[in-house]
This record gives C-alpha cells, structure tokens and sequence, in this order.
C-alpha cells in the first residue's frame, strides 16, 4: 500500500526545514549581513561618540535626542533599503536559484504539490531576513535611544517598528517571489520596481500610489517622515495616510494574493533547464 | 534543519527577546532613571512628575564666571557684602562657595495653589540650619526616612491655628548627605514621595524631553507647560485668550565673560508658530528703531536673533560682560 503524500502545509513546513539552512548560508547572507550590519555599526559609532561628550547634532536649531535618531534609522536605513533589497534578493531567487542550480527537477519530483515547495521557499526566506533584520534593528535600539532618551519611552515605537519591519518582509517578499517564478530577469524587475515605481508613484498624487507597497507599509510607521532629499520632499507633500485598517488589510492582500498567484504560476509553468 | 543553523535561529531569537524583554522592563519602570544616559541633574529625582516648570542653575560656575567678578568689581559692595555675611552667620552657607547647584520646580494642586520646591545641592551645616529653624518655631518631623523642619506662618500674625486661611508653612528638608529642599510641606512630601516611589520628572517623557534639548554648555535653564505660568500669573480673561497657542517653553543661558541664551518655544501648530515668529520679529525691528538713540539698547538689541521651523520658535540673545557692567552702573546710580 503507498504511503499518502503529505499534505500542502506539511510539504512546505519540510522545504522550509530544508531550504532554511541552504539560504541562510549561501553567498547572498554574506550581503545581507554587510547591508544589516551598517546601522549596527554607525549606531554603535553615535553612541560612542555622545559617551566621549561630543554635542547632540541639531536640525534646524532642534537637538536630535535618540529616539529621533532611532527613527530617522528605521526610516533612512530599514524601511527605504533593507526590507526592499532583501526582499528583491531573496524573494527573486527563490525559484531562480533552483533552476540556475538545476535542482528544481528533483523538488518537483517529488509527489509534494509545485506550490508547497514555494510556500516552503517563502518560509525560509522569511525567517531568515526576520531573524537577522529584527535582531539589527534591537541592537540599535538598545544603543542609540538611551541618548537624550529612554528605552522605556522607545518601546512602543520598538515594538510597532519590529511589527512593521516583519509585515514589510513578508509583503515585499510575496511580490519579489511572484515576479521570480513569472519572469525572466526578476533581479532587474525588482529594482526597478522598488527604486523606480514605488518612488515616482508615492510622489505624483493620485491614485497610483495603491499600487505600491510602500504606501501601506509606511502608514504603519510611527516616526516621522525624514525630509532627506527633493523626492522625499515631494512625497510629503502629496504624501496620504491610508488608516491602520486599511494598511493592514492591503497588506494581507498582497501577501496573501501574491503568494498565491506565485504558487499558481508555479505549478502551472514548465521550467525549461539551460543545457 | 543543522545543528548550525538551529543555534543561529535560537541565538537571533533570544537577541529579540532580550531587547524586548530590557525594553518591557524599563517602559513599566518608567525607563528613564534605570536605562536612559543622565539627561539632566540627579536631582530631578525628587521633581514630582506633574511639575508645570523645572528650573537649574549652576550656582557654583556662575559665581565663578568671570562676569560675575566683573561685576563685583565694577558695583560697589559693601551692601552686598552686609547681607551675604548675615546670611552666612545665621545659617552657615557661604553662597559663594558653598552651594553648587540648585534645581526648582513649580509643582501645583490647581491654579490657585502654587507649590514651589527648590532643592540645593551643596555642603550644608545641617545643624546650624535646624536650629535656625527652630527658633523661628519651626517643628521637626521624620517624613520616610526624611528629617524633617516646618515652620508654619500666620499671614494675620495671629498663632491661632484655626485661622487656615492666614496660614503659610515653609519646610526645610534635608534629603541626603549635602542635598536640602525647601518648599511648602506638600511640595517637599510630594518631592520625597517622587524620589522614593521613581515617579519623578524623569519618568515625564513630555518634560524629559524639552531637559534633553538643553544644551551641555547652559549653566542655567529653564522648562516647563507654558499653562503653567499662565495659569498662576493670573494674567486676566482677554490677555490670556490672546497669548499665542504656546504648549512649552525653554530658557536657557550660558554666563561666563557674558550672558548669552536662548528662549526657545513650541506652539501648538505650524501656523500659530510661524505668527509668533512673526510678532517677534516685529517687536524687535520696533525695538531697534527705538534703540537707534541709546547704545546699550542698541546693542542689545543686535545681539538678538529668531529662529526656529516648523513648531519650534527660538530666540537667541547674546549680551557681553561690558554691556551687562554699563547696564548695572547705570542702574545703579539711577537708585542713589
């Protein structure tokens, strides 16, 4: 008598197992690590820095204390470039890295439904980047908010950004793996994705804006804006703030929804391997 | 899963959940007095927390400051001198070397009942200053582990204690080695209950704040809810309805061979501030016509500066030692 095939949930719950290990030491963590390392280090470079006395930095006559410091991080370094690139990186590869590898032939070998191994995939991904996003954004919280501040008075504002940090992977992560598994060049797309349209889109008012996932992952942020540069300038003035409700739910959307569409594509498509 | 990868997870894992954990701890403790870098004196621990207006001074350095010898030696002193030294005998404190610094706070029950609190660090004959209490009727009492002097003052000058409305008390506390407060029995009891029970100024985030913005190099300043003040000036209906949506100030100065400072405010919106701005600089283009005749107003006048964007409204003054002389002289020969 044959044994049934596992289920959907625990066929991913296994890739994951699986797939966690392969990317959490791969090539592509020796980026993430230098691309999430760098407010470690300047966090631990300003909290040197104000312990040997130098003044607190000031804008425009105000004296930045730490939590406005911590925020301007979680907007600068977190919310405009990691969460996205690693989302681009990691959320592109998923399937790519196994065609590329050729190893797709023996996942899909498998009597585990197509769908399941990019669930499982997705997983991974995303327990990797939380687990090494989130840890970051502690360690400069634990550093840079005692300045001219207090941790206790931090964090709820912790709290909400480790919250949205993790919905922003996920969100950025379903996108990136739908365009890995339906085009070709999905690095390419990604980019230009995150550093072109989500860009131009959130500074022209209108409606396009909707379309993006910066739109409902920054209305979750609960520190202000920075007016860093002409495009961010421009993106305050038109900038709208969709409700909590709304962002969340929009937010649920596109995860849910990509994923599934990636799944869909995946279990549909025939993956030609390069001789 | 490896062995390898299963400790990575694991070690991230507790990474978040001790940042978490220090982080819970310190927003239930009131944060600041355990975890947060010393944002201001250690003795804002005994500012109850719902004070209107926190004030500092560094007595020590603006006794030193070369101003201040500048100024003793341009005025006469022998009234000066008189009265320091009488002071001096009865309670023992050489104010010119014996105070370092002092922190003041306005704490308050309701608009017309001001309590006042000022608490000096320093070296202080503790005995001397008891008994100069006592003889002026004062009781003593041991509040948690607090001594305790309260002289109580009738505004009749009758000692009918049933007559509550004439009575005023005073109470001199000694906190700590080198640390007395005075203020009125319930402000000094609030302030010990403050620093015993860690709900002190430091746990305001709202006035932590405005103390953080104040730079390293002020010697002496000033925070506070701009309600506060206006509250207890009792300042009349029309007056009050017209001053500006101010939500908080700071003062703070800097003496040293001058006094220079910055009087800082955040108005309620952008539009109240940016008319603030506007009204000050309107008063000092006035000033400065006026001051065209006089040097010294003239002077004065250019030293001060507005800035600020957004909320913030600042004005910025910055008065040299020779100004400051010229102004004292003149003052002071307008009194003989």
């Amino acid at each position: 008598m044959t044994p049934q095939a596992p289920g959907y949930l625990p066929s991913a719950l296994r890739v994951f197992d699986m797939s966690t290990g392969e990317m959490l030491w791969s090539r592509r963590t020796i980026f993430m690590a230098l691309i999430v390392g760098a407010p470690v280090l300047i966090a631990l470079v300003v909290r040197l820095v104000f312990a040997l006395g130098a003044p607190s930095p000031t804008v425009n006559g105000t004296v930045m204390a730490g939590p406005a410091i911590f925020g301007l991080m979680i907007w600068i370094f977190y919310l405009r470039f990691i969460v996205p690139v690693l989302g681009v990186f990691y959320g592109t590869s998923l399937i790519a890295d196994e065609v590329e590898d050729k190893t797709i032939t023996y996942l899909f070998s498998r009597p585990i439904p197509r769908g399941s191994v990019l669930l499982g995939k997705y997983l991974a991904y995303l327990a990797c980047t939380v687990f090494v996003v989130l840890p970051s954004v502690i360690i400069v919280y634990l550093c840079i908010t005692p300045v001219r501040g207090s941790l206790g008075g931090s964090f709820i504002d912790l709290v909400k950004d480790l919250v949205l940090l993790g919905i922003g992977l996920a969100a950025y992560g379903a996108v990136f793996a739908f365009i890995g598994a339906k085009f070709k060049r999905p690095l390419l797309i990604g980019l230009i994705f995150v550093f072109g349209w989500e860009q131009a889109a959130l500074a022209f008012p209108g409606y396009m804006k909707q379309f993006t996932v910066a739109y409902y992952l920054q209305a979750l942020v609960p520190h202000a804006m920075p007016n860093d540069g002409i495009i961010s300038l421009v993106q305050s003035i038109f900038r709208e703030t969709p409700s909590l409700s709304v962002s969340l739910f929009a937010l649920a959307v596109i995860v849910v929804g990509f994923l599934a569409l990636a799944a869909a594509v995946v279990e549909r498509r025939e993956y030609v391997l390069e001789q | 899963m490896t062995k390898k990868t299963r400790y990575f997870l694991a070690g991230s894992a507790a990474i978040i959940v001790a940042g978490l954990t220090t982080g819970l701890i310190a927003f239930k403790l009131g944060g600041p007095a355990l975890f947060a870098s010393r944002t201001g004196p250690a003795e804002l621990s005994y500012v109850p927390a719902d004070a209107g207006v926190v004030a500092f001074a560094n007595v020590r350095e603006v006794m030193d400051s070369e101003l201040r010898q500048q100024l003793k030696q341009a005025l006469p002193v022998a009234d000066h001198a008189n009265g320091q030294k009488e002071f001096q005998e009865e309670t023992g404190i050489d104010i010119e070397h014996d105070i370092d610094h002092v922190v003041a706070a306005m704490t308050s029950v309701g608009p017309n009942d001001a309590h006042g609190l000022v608490v000096a660090r320093g070296r202080f004959n503790n005995t001397q200053l008891e008994t100069l209490a006592r003889n002026h009727g004062g009781v003593v009492e041991d509040y948690k582990g607090k001594r305790l002097v309260t002289v109580t003052e009738h505004h009749d000058g009758s000692s009918d204690s049933s007559n509550v409305r004439g009575v005023h008390s005073i109470t001199l506390a000694f906190l700590e080695s080198g640390l007395v407060g005075i203020g009125s029995e319930d402000a000094i009891k609030t302030a010990i209950d403050a620093q015993l029970s860690a709900h002190s100024i430091t746990s305001n985030d709202e006035m932590m704040e405005l103390v953080s913005q104040i730079d390293s190099g002020n010697n002496a300043w000033a925070v506070g809810r701009f309600d506060a003040i206006a509250n207890h000036a009792k300042l009349p209906q029309d007056i009050q309805s017209r001053i500006p949506a101010v939500k908080t100030f700071a003062v703070m100065a800097h003496i040293d061979g001058g006094l220079s400072g910055t009087v800082r405010a955040e108005a309620r919106d952008d539009q109240s501030a940016e008319n603030l701005r506007q009204v000050i600089n309107g008063l000092l283009a006035l000033g400065r016509m006026q001051g065209q005749n006089d040097p010294k107003v003239a002077a004065m006048m250019q030293s001060l500066q507005t800035s600020g964007t957004g909320k913030t409204v600042a004005v910025s003054f910055a008065v040299p030692a020779e100004l400051l002389q010229m102004m004292a002289k003149a003052h002071h020969a307008e009194e003989r």
